[in-house]
């Protein structure tokens, strides 16, 4: 990053010629490298609450519920339509499958939203936005993939330019399947992310496998 | 102009990312400016390719029926239609009457939905957050009568090869007149609402102005096209299924701004209610789909078949070598064509302008990608 | 289809054994009637007095005739049908590239707004070294097909200022329109 003297622009400003143009791929680039970049298939974890890092020992159990009750009350999510499951996306914030009753409000800037739906197809090209715009998310962030194309490549699976399923690039929370989901099936989806963030903080997990199983009265 | 020549200026570069409310979807648009005004547009595309085309070689017909479904994710069934037509043209099938008849209907039900999201999103672009809730629930109106009768509220995959999957159910006509009823005054309440609105004539008259010939030559078709005093609509100059059975006009404008383009897709949903009363009144009972085998094999041959998507001229150039997979599938999307011509039609505006124009050319990304 | 299975290599024999041609198992596969109809046939007669001694081979179905040219006189001919007050062929209504392994075929659909016209003009280009010129000069619609064409087929247009890709990412290799480019046999990413 050398500034000459001879290096100025018409107007006399210092011109910025960084040395290389293009970032460096490899290494810790996102701060979510740190572990090597892995998940751990539960989707994301807000960090924890500044009492417990500032002083540990401090029992914040309740205050973290409320937190949480907070959270999912009012998760405001980014308007990331990618394809067709985005006009189903937009028929469930709209006057019918009313969306605000939830406390969701669509937000197109990714330094004040909630959650990422994401929704529709994943193209190789448009990996390294959805990366981009999932880092520029603070924290406590979730993401739900919308649609069969985000969950596992969908009816494109023998397409070239297409990442099979939004998890290779962000780690998940909710899956919604559907081709689109309707929108009844993207607010289930939500509700299921308000019971895990309401959950998580209470350190439960729910398993909908054994709910579907004791709901049933007979085998 | 005189103060800024005074001052040495720099051009900057406004990157409207693939992630923008104003977009319609994931496309680029890179601005280069000058303070405020345009002077060039870079649109970059692709962050939807799918490859749909390649996968369509790989697919049998009935299969590629649902690919087209999800190209122009608004209009379904026009795309649907566009390809079963070019199947159909190459196997010589004539579809009985009744099956043109709903598709028909279908598909004009379909463009009144797809104007109805087109002006309630071009009012949100703009400013006005309420037309899109109108626009909208009309939407909502037309999906629930897809999914009574095809049983799907987006991806139909209705139109088969041959006519169509099932006969309508039986009350299809008065529950149809009721929904045009219905219809007919929720576009109104937009329409007066908007239309002749002080703030909506300012932001869009006069802006995004462009001119038959430039039209043609950039390859704009459909209402972007009509806008421009061009009189072509492949319903009434190639007609085809029983278009020529209806009686329409056909809604021209004549500057070539924004505003024409909106106020030709209004009248559009005005004309496709009339069209779809009076298919109503000619149906008769009758087969809805050809007998044919089961797995489509054209015999092998080529055939361009165009027809008319609410966004502009759908064509489906189908080469077929005799199996039962297409052997080249090629689509002409009206938006990516009519993409062509948004930077002759930018250049000169203001930043604000630019979202006006590309929300006036009404493209869909699924499309312009495939 | 199946292929009988090749004979072992002889000693000494470095090439590989030929391969079967591969059978058509099923119906006989019939070939559609190209047939124009009279819109189509007058149309055909205009053409074929525009495009005059340039056509290689032609043909049409119901209202649409086409024509072969060789790709030198591509751009001439395209001229005469966009200026011609008979044809006035004004819009390029498509253009893309069809793929029949030893040779690309480029076609050109072209419509005419104010007269009752289409035409497609055909051209056939060698598979190692696809380059045709550009008729960007003529209708302006022509630069994002041919910059998808380039990145989808790799054909060249000489004169095309900006081919740089369009649908694929920057470093994407190989071409995928083509045939040989192989579909994905469910890899994950």
């Amino acid at each position: 990053m050398a500034i000459g003297d001879d290096e100025r622009d018409a107007q006399g400003l210092p011109l910025f010629v960084p040395e290389r143009w293009d970032r460096e791929k490899s290494g810790r680039f996102f701060d979510s490298d740190e572990h090597g970049g892995e998940s751990d298939g539960k989707g994301n974890h807000p960090a924890p609450n500044l009492i417990r890092s500032a002083a540990p020992g401090v029992i914040t159990a309740k205050l973290d519920q409320l937190a949480a009750l907070g959270r999912a009350n009012s998760l405001w999510t980014l308007t990331f339509g990618l394809a067709c499951c985005a006009i189903e996306m937009i028929s469930t914030h709209m006057a019918h499958h009313d969306f605000d009753r939830f406390g969701v409000v669509t937000w197109p800037s990714p330094r004040q939203s909630d959650v990422m739906i994401v929704a529709g197809t994943v193209v190789k090209k448009m990996a390294d936005p959805i990366r981009l715009l999932y880092e520029q998310m603070p924290d406590p962030k979730w993401v739900i993939a919308m649609g069969t194309c985000a969950t596992s490549g969908g009816p494109y699976y023998k397409s070239y330019s297409v990442v099979m399923g939004v998890d290779h690039i962000v780690p998940v929370d909710v899956y919604v399947p559907g081709c689109p989901p309707r929108p009844e099936a993207l607010m289930d989806g939500i509700i299921k992310l308000q019971r895990k963030i309401k959950d998580d903080a209470k350190g439960e997990q729910i398993d909908l496998l054994q709910e579907a199983t004791d709901d049933r009265t007979d085998a | 102009m005189t103060t800024e020549q005074q001052h040495d200026t720099i051009d900057m570069m406004l990157n409207m990312g693939p992630q923008h409310p104003a977009t319609h979807g994931v496309f680029r648009m890179v601005l280069t400016l000058d303070g405020e005004r345009v002077l060039d547009v870079t649109p970059h595309i692709g962050y939807l390719h799918r490859g749909s085309e390649k996968l369509c070689e790989s697919e049998s017909y009935g299969q590629v029926v649902t690919l087209f479904d999800r190209m122009d994710y608004i209009a379904n069934l026009n795309n649907e239609l566009a390809f079963c037509r070019a199947a159909e043209r190459l196997m010589s099938i004539e579809v009985p009457e009744r099956a043109m008849y709903i598709r028909v209907i279908l598909a004009e039900l379909n463009r009144v939905a797809s104007h109805a999201l087109f002006i309630g999103t071009y009012a949100i672009d703009l400013g006005a957050m309420t037309p899109v809730m109108y626009g909208f629930r009309e939407r909502e109106r037309i999906q629930n009568l897809f999914e009574a009768v095809t049983g799907a509220r987006m991806m139909h995959n209705f139109i088969r090869i041959g006519g169509v999957k099932e006969d309508v159910p039986d009350d299809f006509g008065p529950r149809v007149r009721q929904l045009i009823g219905q219809v007919r005054e929720g576009i109104e309440e937009m329409d007066r609402l908007l239309t002749f609105n002080e703030v909506y004539l300012a932001r869009t008259r006069g802006v995004g102005v462009i001119d038959a010939a430039t039209a043609i030559s950039v390859g704009l078709t459909g209402p972007s096209l009509r806008g421009s005093g061009v009189a072509y609509d492949v319903r009434k100059d190639d007609p085809y299924e029983i278009y020529p059975y209806l009686s329409y006009k056909v809604p021209i404008g004549e500057n070539g701004d924004c505003w024409d383009r909106y106020y030709v897709r209004l009248q559009e949903c005005y004309e496709s209610l009339s069209m779809i009363s009076q298919c109503l009144d000619q149906m008769e009972a009758g087969p809805t789909m050809v007998q044919m085998r089961r797995i489509a094999r054209p015999p092998k041959g080529e055939v361009y078949v165009h027809s008319e998507n609410p966004r502009g001229d759908i064509g489906v150039y189908l080469v077929s070598d005799g199996t039962d997979k297409p052997y080249r599938l090629k689509i002409r999307p009206p938006s990516f064509c009519n993409l062509v011509g948004l930077a002759p039609m930018t250049r000169g505006s203001y930043i604000a302008d630019a979202v006006a124009i590309l929300g006036s050319l009404d493209i869909v990304l699924g499309e312009v990608d495939r | 289809m199946t292929a009988q299975t090749p004979n072992p290599p002889s000693e000494g024999d470095g090439e590989p054994p030929p391969a079967a041609a591969p059978v058509h198992r099923g119906p006989p596969i019939a070939i559609a009637e190209e047939v124009l109809n009279e819109r189509g046939e007058r149309t055909a007669r205009l053409l074929a007095e525009v495009v005059g001694p340039h056509a290689q081979e032609s043909g049409g179905r119901d209202d649409l005739p086409w024509a072969v040219v060789a790709p030198e006189n591509l751009v001439e001919v395209a001229r005469k049908c966009r200026n011609s007050s008979e044809l006035a062929l004004d819009m390029l209504h498509l253009q893309f590239a069809v793929d029949y392994e030893d040779h690309i075929q480029m076609v050109y659909v072209l419509f005419s707004m104010s007269l009752d016209r289409k035409a497609i003009l055909r051209v056939n280009l060698p598979a190692e070294d696809p380059t045709v010129d550009s008729v960007v000069g003529l209708w302006e619609a022509a630069s994002w097909y041919e910059r998808e064409t380039h990145d989808l087929f790799g054909v060249e247009f000489a004169g095309n200022p900006d081919l740089s890709p369009l649908l694929l990412f920057d470093g994407f290799e190989g071409h995928p329109g083509l045939k040989s480019y192989p579909f994905n046999d469910y890899q994950e990413w």
